[in-house]
């Protein structure tokens, strides 16, 4: 073999291999597993808390609020859409309470009129004719809305 | 001896030859082999993963636009209180009697969207929740130069957080605009369908607290999930069918405003 040909063939081989070399040591562990992309990563995915933890969870203790919620109108209306979990609300619920003031404010957000809102969906309120200074929840049951506090 | 010479060279291009022809021919022999072997591995995984395909369906006719979908996706997967980092967001489309169009969503929908325009303007109006489409052929996933970004076994669209560099290509290409550069980890940040959620068996924080089931999460290979149910049941639609990504957002009562 001339030796032009010789050195131009081991250039290429070392510079292949160097390649491969980096390759390997720059690829991630589990890159290429499923496609072109890290499969660990999946996994990491996975490992975020929970900070909304399901009715099952509130039921444990309350019971007879989720039954009284689900006899009527808001039985579609999750825990948590109202009594949002501030810091992992079921582990320091005692501690730190979700608690919701229930202004007109606060239930506006269903119940404010609003055209984009269907006729046939929730109740709708212009609150500027019904008791516009008071919390919806000084009249209202608060588990129970479509009940008036006695 | 010039002839003796030819032919020792012919004998020796002959012999390499047939080593050559040889060789391959056994490696092309042994090929289909290592095939199956690794087909068999592949095969148990695949149906593993082909049982479960995310997908989403939205009823716009349902959709009340309290924003509490947007409220909730921020607490649960700590996206920026600032109100341009969305990964779920919910606008107010109005149609207006002049024939134009409003579209709207202050702070994503969070705290309720309320009326704009005076009702004796208004031709019709109407909430659209938005969120990542999860494509099939997602634009995104074939612009991440590093490889990023991808679309996981069971359908969800995931961003590699360690992986990713930060280069935002993957933000212009989502025709959808459900990217954003999340400003704590200064990478892509989009919407997950709370895949920590969804693999532990609970629903995405946005269905689990809609007051009106306006979404609906399901598994689109179970064919009596509620969201094959909503399929079969509603006229859906996707999101710029035109760009040919195959979302597997569907939505219920969308009207050609719609963008």
């Amino acid at each position: 073999m001339p030796k032009v040909i010789f050195r131009l063939f081991s250039t290429f081989v070392v510079f292949v291999g160097v390649f491969i070399l980096i390759q390997q040591y720059l690829k991630p562990d589990s890159f290429g597993k499923y496609g072109h992309y890290r499969a660990n990563a999946i996994n990491d995915a996975k490992l975020i808390p929970l900070q909304y933890k399901g009715e099952k969870e509130c039921i444990t203790c309350h019971q007879d609020i989720y039954d009284l919620k689900y006899s009527d109108l808001h039985d579609a209306v999750s825990c948590e859409s109202c009594h949002i979990p501030k810091i992992l609300a079921t582990d320091a619920c005692k501690t730190n309470p979700p608690k919701v003031e229930g202004s007109n404010e606060f239930c506006g957000q269903c119940h404010a009129i609003n055209a984009g809102r269907l006729k046939k969906g929730p109740p709708q309120l212009d609150f500027k004719d019904h008791y516009e200074k008071q919390n919806c929840i000084d009249c209202h049951n608060s588990h129970a809305p479509w009940e008036l506090k006695k | 001896m010039g002839t003796e010479k030819i032919k020792e060279n012919r004998r020796k291009f002959f012999k390499s030859s047939v080593a050559l022809l040889g060789g391959t021919l056994l490696y092309s022999l042994l090929k289909p082999f290592e095939l199956i072997a690794q087909n068999k591995e592949g095969a148990v995984k695949e149906d593993k993963a082909n049982d479960t395909l995310w997908g989403m369906g939205v009823d716009i006719e349902t959709c009340i636009g309290c924003g509490k979908c947007a409220e909730a996706c921020k607490v649960e997967n700590n996206v920026p209180k600032e109100p341009f980092y969305f990964r779920t967001w919910v606008e107010q489309y109005t149609v207006k009697n002049n024939g134009k169009v409003k579209i709207e969503s202050p702070n994503g929908g969070i705290g309720g969207l309320k009326q704009s325009v005076p009702d004796k303007d208004i031709f019709k109006s109407f909430m659209v929740p938005k969120l990542c489409n999860h494509c099939t052929n997602a634009p995104c996933v074939q612009a991440c130069p590093v490889g990023a970004t991808f679309i996981s076994p069971d359908g969800v669209v995931l961003v590699d957080a360690t992986y990713c560099i930060g280069c935002s290509y993957c933000i212009q290409a989502c025709p959808y605009g459900a990217r954003f550069m999340n400003p704590v980890t200064k990478v892509a940040d989009k919407c997950t369908f709370c895949y920590h959620r969804i693999t532990k068996g609970l629903k995405p924080a946005c269905v689990e607290v809609c007051p009106t089931n306006a979404r609906i999460f399901g598994n689109l290979r179970d064919r009596k999930s509620n969201l094959v149910k909503f399929l079969q049941k509603k006229q859906t639609e996707v999101l710029k069918p035109h760009l040919n990504t195959h979302p597997k957002v569907f939505y219920n009562g969308l009207s050609s405003e719609v963008k």
